[in-house]
């Protein structure tokens, strides 16, 4: 059964992998849709309404810049709903406080999701359709923009990455939402409420009454998993029936995580080669199955069981969601067992196997560039990618890229033992709560989202810390990438082979044994004092 | 350099200088890695010395931080002491040279001395009294000067009559003598050992060979070259890595109950560090330029040799790099109706006055097939017809004599052919030219077969040369060049090691692709033009490739400049050795061979030991942290797999370990990783393995050793 399900879903994601990576690629180079006619018109009349021209080309700083504009002015919009739900139409809640609004926005923004609330409870169905739905597709959409400019330097000379507001209108209207909208009524068919009725009440078996607080879950929920976001409706998140009713919505939920990670490298096999696309498939699907494995090692506790799922139902879901930055889980961290967790953490650690939709597929390049720089030059040769030579600059930006995620785990870890912040939610400090700690921020730096604390860390501590987590881990990296597009697009480009061709079965075993030595190298202490010893 | 020569080389003064290198000021701009080792120093022999320290974080026995902080001084500097060993090697020869840049006295020959020649050989040159002693810094350029044996040749030269073994260790390290002659060049400074040489002196005062080494090693702002810098920065991200990961540590292990040790966390924090490849980083940079200038080639930047690793075409003059640049006769080819014997004769006699190596080689090899003319005598008394640009031919000419003496004999046609000609009263001359250019002055030929049998001969890689009497062809003579020894080997390991090798050639199509073929060589330009050579070098670079090249031409500078490689030949032009970044003092051009593998060497051996620094943490992480958390938390005990004695052991063992694989790997980031020409994929699995592999499996072995001594000793 297990197996079953396991070939169920990566056929099924391979396979819709195969036709979205190969849609991805039309986008990024501007191919015919199908339907161009159509959407041209829909698209052209966003432009004209925002004025912009979309002819017009912009440099890795431009696009930058843009994608920060409009993520800041979703983030702002998102931060007001919040503060004032209380004064706002359908069913009013009380207001969130300031911290946990910036907490709450910089989340949904950066893509994260990680919630210090439980929606069921504190969220209006107002501010869950207007800020959170909403902002569920501007996180995605920025990230796989970037990924397009990215892709794009390395296909361009002395050339503009593409214009972000372009990217950012197609990948809304022409993949994320016909996708979410059919994903959503297949959710309903398979038991997802889809309502504008805050609860309702049914008598139970006991012939009592028991009101439920439903919604638009359906539509949330699709955008949620499509778009690598996580945000629960409610507070138990995926594990809660009405988010993921059946084994059968798990499945569904769990291909929908993977499947626009999944699709990049097929767009790029489709742009820059077919070896090398197909390589780093392979690399992403080998870590994948390394946190799967780990994951599965020790059967999980009971409280860590969903029984609608089944042990590998929960562990396949939630390797997934961790794998993906999506960081929806449907059980209980607590039950897990600690090599499940350990996975768990490689997965946040790594960011790229396959990672949250577009910047998986970025942090899995500029992997591809280290580990070219470290071994490569034992060819005899400078370093190349897609023979273009590696300089010192984009090996500067690629370090920081690598150096920026230890860094916002490690010190905000520290921070928050030496002000008392984590004394203070824990009596005594044991590996346990060590390892909670420590994925609260392991979390927020890798914009996954699940967390163990959850509406415990709603302090003013929590929520400053980990909103400046989100944002600097979301935009940081972004930037430094792009900056590496840049660099790359600037490049002669040869019409050569390199000299070590990022393709074929050797690589993809170095570039894996190198990426999980580099991930171990820095997290080894912090996972032996925490899950490990717990 | 021998093993022999560095030992020699580490001498007080060399030791002297690895210790002054240990000031922390020079280590932090030089070396932030071993800075940050030295600063470890510091804190920790500060703990051991301070007496009664107490803090939560300090908590081992004195001998414990006594111990760790002199293995810590103790790798830094061993990592200074490398550097300084590469540049004493780099010091020892600016030495030998300076020494020999001493004012020496030589014997000028004074204009209007006219030297007696036979065959190059000096005769008695003693019995004339032209020679003056001068100081050897008042020599110009083009001076001619004596050199006698056990003298020193005062300045840079060509040989322009003599030939004598000159005795050139002293620049090159080659312990033979070297049998130079005329036309070879020497170099100032060296010894002549026997006979006697008169030489032409070619570079100014100040500009010879020793003084540009001297001024290039001595340039302590050896800019780093862009590799470097990124190596450097990668280093530095990695070190600064573990600085947030250890520094973090300290107050993570703290909050959770185990007892920190900040000597302890010391050590993790360098075992961690990339020390081994940090250490070595500045010594494997002056090591490249060393090992150049053993092999007699003065590079003008380090960016070069860099370059030259990445090389992917060359592109090689046929003559002097792939062939000898000696053209000799290897066939007599006759028109119909005459032999081969005949074309034979004839061509002996049109080349008797010809004293090039072609015009030997066609007498010898008439000689060898025994096709004397019967006609000696008339070619003897013979006026030569010089070669000149504009008739593009040579030979004799029989002086008119009242009587001759042609013997007829019935079966000697030639003989019967000119004595004919000498009856009916006409001029004789007997020539040799190119196809086209005798083609002008033949006229009783079928032009049809003489093309026809000139391109066979072009075909077989010989070039045609026609010879004749008076108007008449009677055949060719194939002409061919030699490649030169090893040229076709070393040609297949540059192929295998995925170099595109170009000929450039004045010869024919035809002639061009079959000496390619022979030698090896990917792809030909033939007929080629001197400008063609800047065009391939630019059209070459446009398609993305690194292009290396040869030159000592004034019109190759231009390509040389422009090339990314550009080795220029000692003997070439002064334009020629301006243009080009590095220059070859034996004007050997098939050194741009070894040019390009120490390119690679110098980057494989930065890479592997990079790989194997990295590699190497693993064992060092499975060592330290048991030793670090065990006590407190027995599951660590989990990930005691090598299980080491006890904690201190364990610290003390990966420190020592750390330390000794500094020294332990200098003698490979001085002489290079072994590189064999093979395809590019197949060194870097070999590599991967051996360093990549072998450095995480290595220190796991080399740390349980260690501990095991430590053990027994501490007992």
């Amino acid at each position: 059964m297990d197996i079953i399900q396991l070939a169920l879903v990566i056929i099924v994601t391979l396979g819709f992998a195969l036709l979205f990576g190969k849609y991805l690629a039309r986008m990024i180079v501007y191919e015919v849709r199908p339907l161009e006619k159509t959407l041209g018109r829909v698209e052209n009349g966003f432009y004209k309404i925002i004025g912009i021209d979309k002819y017009e080309q912009m440099t890795w700083k431009q696009y930058l810049y843009a994608l920060l504009l409009t993520n800041g002015i979703a983030a702002g919009f998102v931060f007001a709903v919040f503060m004032l739900q209380n004064y706002m139409p359908l069913n009013p809640m009380p207001a969130f406080s300031g911290d946990l609004a910036f907490m709450q926005a910089a989340s949904f923004v950066t893509n994260t999701d990680l919630q210090h609330y439980a929606g069921d409870q504190q969220l209006s169905l107002l501010s869950q359709m207007v800020s959170l739905i909403f902002v569920m597709f501007v996180a995605p959409a920025s990230g796989i923009a970037a990924a397009f400019a990215f892709i794009r330097g390395f296909i361009r000379k002395n050339f503009g990455l593409g214009n972000f507001y372009v990217d950012f209108t197609r990948i809304i209207i022409t993949l994320l939402l016909p996708v979410a909208f059919f994903s959503a009524i297949l959710l309903i068919a398979m038991g997802s409420p889809q309502t504008m009725e805050p609860s309702i009440t049914t008598g139970t078996i006991e012939g009592k009454s028991q009101t439920m607080v439903t919604g638009p879950v359906a539509s949330l929920e699709s955008i949620k998993q499509l778009g690598s976001n996580g945000g629960g409706y409610y507070g138990a998140n995926s594990a809660h029936p009405f988010e993921n009713p059946t084994g059968v919505s798990n499945i569904f939920e769990t291909f929908l995580m993977l499947v626009i990670p999944f699709s990049f490298p097929i767009a790029y096999a489709h742009l820059l080669g077919k070896g090398r696309g197909v390589s780093i498939l392979a690399a992403m699907v080998i870590g994948f199955g390394v946190m799967l494995i780990l994951g599965l090692f020790h059967e999980s506790g009971p409280s860590g069981v969903e029984t609608r799922f089944g042990s590998f139902g929960t562990v396949l879901f939630n390797v997934a969601s961790i794998a993906t930055n999506t960081g929806a889980l449907n059980s209980s961290l607590l039950g897990m067992n600690h090599d499940a967790i350990i996975s768990l953490f490689v997965g946040m650690f790594v960011q790229a196997i396959p990672g949250a939709d577009g910047t998986g597929m970025m942090t899995m390049i500029v992997y591809i560039i280290l580990t070219l720089f470290i071994v490569g030059l034992m060819v005899g040769k400078t370093p190349e990618f897609m023979s273009m030579k590696i300089n010192p600059k984009d090996i500067k930006l690629a370090v920081l890229v690598f150096l920026a995620h230890p860094a916002l785990i490690l010190i905000p870890t520290v921070v928050a033992y030496t002000t008392g912040s984590a004394e203070s939610l824990f009596d005594k400090s044991t590996p346990l709560s060590f390892t909670q700690i420590l994925y609260e921020f392991t979390s927020a730096a890798a914009n996954n989202g699940s967390d163990y604390l959850g509406t415990a860390a709603n302090t003013p501590f929590w929520n400053w810390s980990t909103g400046l987590v989100m944002l600097i881990g979301r935009y940081l990296p972004i930037g430094l990438m792009l900056a590496i597009a840049g660099s790359f697009t600037m490049k002669d480009r040869k019409e050569i082979v390199e000299p070590i061709k990022t393709q074929g079965p050797v690589f993809v075993g170095i570039l894996v044994v190198v990426t999980f030595i580099l991930t171990a190298l820095t997290f080894f202490p912090v996972l032996a004092m925490g899950p490990f010893s717990i | 350099m021998t093993t022999k020569n560095s030992v020699s080389i580490i001498n007080g003064k060399m030791l002297a200088d690895s210790v002054t290198k240990l000031n922390p000021t020079y280590l932090a701009k030089k070396n932030p890695v071993m800075f940050t080792v030295e600063m470890g120093f510091f804190i920790v022999f500060a703990i051991a010395l301070i007496p009664s320290t107490n803090s939560e974080f300090v908590n081992e026995s004195r001998i414990f931080y006594l111990e760790s902080s002199i293995i810590l001084i103790v790798t830094v500097w061993f990592a200074t002491f490398s550097e300084s060993l590469s540049e004493a090697q780099a010091k020892a020869k600016v030495d030998s040279l300076k020494n020999l840049e001493k004012e020496v006295m030589a014997r000028k020959l004074i204009s209007g001395y006219d030297l007696i020649k036979k065959d190059q050989e000096l005769v008695s040159i003693n019995d004339i009294p032209t020679e003056k002693m001068v100081t050897s810094s008042s020599l110009k350029m083009g001076d001619k000067v004596l050199v006698r044996a056990g003298e020193i040749i005062p300045r840079d030269g060509i040989i322009t009559a003599g030939k004598a073994f000159i005795d050139e260790s002293m620049m090159t390290g080659e312990s033979n003598p070297v049998f130079k002659e005329k036309d070879d060049p020497v170099l100032g400074g060296t010894k002549v050992t026997n006979d006697r040489l008169e030489i032409e002196i070619t570079a100014e005062a100040g500009k010879s060979f020793l003084d540009e080494m001297v001024g290039l090693i001595e340039s302590a702002t050896r800019p780093k070259t862009q590799n470097e810098i990124a190596l450097t920065l990668l280093l530095a991200g990695l070190s600064l890595i573990f600085v947030i990961v250890i520094g973090t540590m300290l107050f993570l292990g703290y909050f959770l109950g185990y007892r920190m040790d900040i000597s302890v966390l010391i050590a993790l924090l360098v075992a961690l560090m990339p020390t081994t490849i940090g250490g070595l980083l500045p010594a494997i940079g002056v090591s490249g330029i060393n090992r150049l200038a053993r092999d007699n080639i003065v590079v003008k930047s380090g960016k070069g040799i860099e370059a030259a690793g990445d090389c992917d075409v060359l592109i090689l003059d046929k003559t002097g790099t792939i062939t000898e640049g000696t053209r000799r006769a290897i066939e007599f080819v006759p028109m119909t109706n005459f032999t081969e014997e005949e074309v034979g004769q004839v061509a002996f006699a049109a080349s008797f006055n010809d004293s090039t190596h072609e015009g030997k080689s066609i007498i010898e090899l008439a000689e060898q097939k025994s096709f004397d003319p019967q006609f000696m005598e008339e070619i003897l008394a013979s006026r030569p017809i010089e070669f000149s640009s504009e008739t593009r031919f040579s030979g004799i000419e029989f002086v008119a004599k009242k009587k001759m003496n042609i013997t007829r004999t019935s079966d000697d046609k030639i003989s019967k052919r000119l004595s004919d000609l000498e009856v009916s009263n006409q001029q004789i001359r007997i020539l040799k030219g190119s196809v086209d250019s005798m083609l002008k002055i033949v006229t009783s030929v079928n032009e049809a077969e003489l093309r026809w049998k000139s391109q066979e001969i072009s075909k077989h890689g010989g070039t045609p040369l026609v010879v004749a009497i008076n108007d008449e062809a009677i055949g060719l003579v194939s002409l061919k060049d030699n490649l030169k020894e090893n040229i076709c080997e070393k040609l297949e390991e540059v192929k295998v090691s995925g170099i595109n090798t170009i000929m450039i050639t004045g010869d024919n199509y035809l002639t061009a692709q079959v000496i390619a073929k022979e030698a090896n060589v990917d792809q030909i330009m033939a007929e080629a033009k001197p400008t063609d050579k800047l065009n391939r070098v630019i059209e070459e670079q446009n398609k993305g490739h690194i292009v290396g090249m040869i030159g000592d031409g004034t019109n190759d500078a231009p390509a040389l400049a422009k090339a990314d490689v550009g080795l220029a030949m000692n003997r070439g032009t002064a334009a020629a050795r301006e243009a080009a970044n590095m220059v070859d003092l034996d004007s050997d051009p098939s050194k741009i061979l070894k040019v390009v593998k120490l390119g690679k060497q110098l980057l494989m051996t930065r890479g592997a030991i990079t790989t194997f620094s990295i590699a190497n943490d693993i064992a060092k992480y499975f060592a330290i942290l048991p030793a670090m958390f065990m006590r407190e938390n027995p599951k660590m005990g989990l990930l005691n797999i090598m299980q080491l004695h006890n904690p201190e052991t364990a610290v003390l063992s990966t420190l020592i370990f750390n330390a000794l694989v500094i020294p332990l790997l200098i003698p490979i980031s001085l002489k290079g990783v072994k590189y064999k020409p093979e395809a590019p994929q197949k060194t870097f699995l070999k590599n991967m393995l051996i360093y990549g592999f072998g450095g995480i499996v290595f220190p796991f072995a080399g740390i349980k050793v260690i501990d095991i001594i430590l053990s027994l000793v501490m007992k």
